[in-house]
């Protein structure tokens, strides 16, 4: 079917936990788990929780977590040189550019790191929607010019993977 | 056409978010087939699984650079960012009670402070942060303290906020990351003080432009109020053109 041309912000969530196997995905997971470590005793001084609900549900500000513990992660953000993992185009390789992200800790434990669970959120961006090709979104990143030709990438909407704004 | 389906529900549910707050429902995870992005056994792109989408492309490259360790944003003694201001250095000694106040060698120090303005770089979760991270977290930093307990950082002079004397915030780690104290310092006060002469008229053109009106002095403040010896009040010295220089001792029980 065809379309106005539209334009997308897609965002990828990328969950990561003890399963998790890449390097990338295991110094992200570390560091974060590190970084939780010694900043969740700053909204612990009493020293009456264990875990990440806990105190998000009885210290006012402990949602600042998150952002105190991406700090940990910002420089694996950085490695990724502007490009979402794992989206993959049809031709099987990574294309889907972004500059925004957003970390957040799902779950944590300080007496089981194996529960410590987060997620980072990485939002594209803008991309042109062309049209839609039977499953595959046709896209491109640049500004359309009269008359030239623009290269475009095709790629299959996939779990984890979303619209997130639409214009 | 279950694959259409779930596209089109997918845009429909992107035209139905609103802002930020429906953020984490539009992109949650709520298929449990979630493949990896690397499962082989449909690469075709062709087959008609009938699941929502949930087989990818094969990846078709190499992976990507190799990734390093990397230490947190936070470790740096230039804790500017993107923020500007009358320059400022903060040296700090970490001595240790239980050693006869000797230098602490190892402990990690944490320090974080606001800007001219009284603004922090805080931000809860509910938004995007740009890879750029200079103008997120800026007035942050960790640094380990040398065999002399001391840690040195490079940052600008502290504005104020309503209700709080000037401060420094600090949170001092042994070695292996175990929370030993979370204090804050406090800054001289009266004519002449560092913290007077930059939010007078000398500090305008830096950009600090509250004054002292509504200012609370560390005998008002809800901190420093208990504060009677001043132990917590460090040492500053300099001047607006040339930039301020504090100083400071913290003991901890190491």
């Amino acid at each position: 079917m065809r379309r106005e041309e539209r334009i997308i912000r897609l965002c990828y969530r990328k969950i990561i936990d003890n399963s998790s196997t890449s390097t990338w995905e295991k110094y992200v997971f570390d560091d974060s788990y590190s970084e939780f470590m010694m900043q969740f005793q700053f909204y612990n001084q009493k020293k009456e929780y264990t875990t990440f609900s806990q105190v998000i549900t009885n210290v006012p500000g402990s949602e600042k977590l998150h952002f105190l513990v991406s700090t940990a992660i910002v420089g694996y953000i950085k490695q990724l040189n502007g490009i979402v993992p794992d989206v993959l185009n049809n031709s099987g390789k990574h294309f889907l550019p972004f500059k925004n992200f957003r970390f957040e800790i799902i779950n944590s434990d300080v007496t089981d790191r194996s529960r410590h669970k987060v997620a980072v959120n990485f939002f594209s961006d803008p991309l042109i929607w062309h049209d839609t090709i039977g499953s595959q979104l046709l896209v491109s990143t640049g500004d359309k010019k009269d008359k030239e030709e623009i290269l475009t990438e095709m790629f299959s909407i996939q779990p984890l993977l979303s619209i997130y704004s639409i214009r | 056409m279950q694959r259409k389906d779930f596209l089109r529900n997918g845009i429909i549910a992107a035209l139905g978010i609103s802002a930020v707050a429906p953020l984490a429902s539009s992109c949650k995870k709520d298929d449990t087939t979630a493949g990896s992005g690397s499962s082989g056994s449909s690469s075709s792109g062709s087959s008609s699984s009938g699941a929502s989408g949930s087989c990818t492309v094969t990846p078709t490259e190499t992976e990507g650079p190799f990734p390093t360790k990397t230490p947190s944003t936070l470790v740096r003694s230039d804790i500017r960012g993107d923020r500007t201001g009358v320059a400022f250095t903060i040296q700090i000694y970490i001595k240790n009670k239980n050693n006869s106040c000797a230098a602490l060698a190892n402990a990690i120090v944490d320090i974080w402070h606001c800007d001219k303005d009284g603004y922090y770089s805080e931000y809860g979760g509910t938004s995007m942060q740009t890879v750029d991270y200079t103008s997120v977290h800026f007035l942050r930093g960790r640094q380990t303290t040398d065999s002399n307990g001391l840690v040195s950082f490079t940052s600008i002079f502290p504005g104020w906020y309503q209700s709080r004397a000037t401060h420094i915030h600090v949170h001092v780690y042994n070695s292996a990351g175990t929370s030993l104290l979370v204090t804050q310092i406090a800054f001289p006060e009266g004519s002449g003080s560092a913290v007077a002469t930059v939010n007078s008229s000398a500090g305008t053109a830096y950009g600090y432009t509250k004054g002292m009106t509504g200012y609370t002095y560390n005998a008002q403040d809800t901190v420093f109020s208990d504060d009677s010896t001043g132990s917590e009040i460090a040492t500053v010295t300099g001047s607006v053109s040339a930039g301020y220089a504090l100083t400071h001792t913290i003991y901890v029980a190491a």
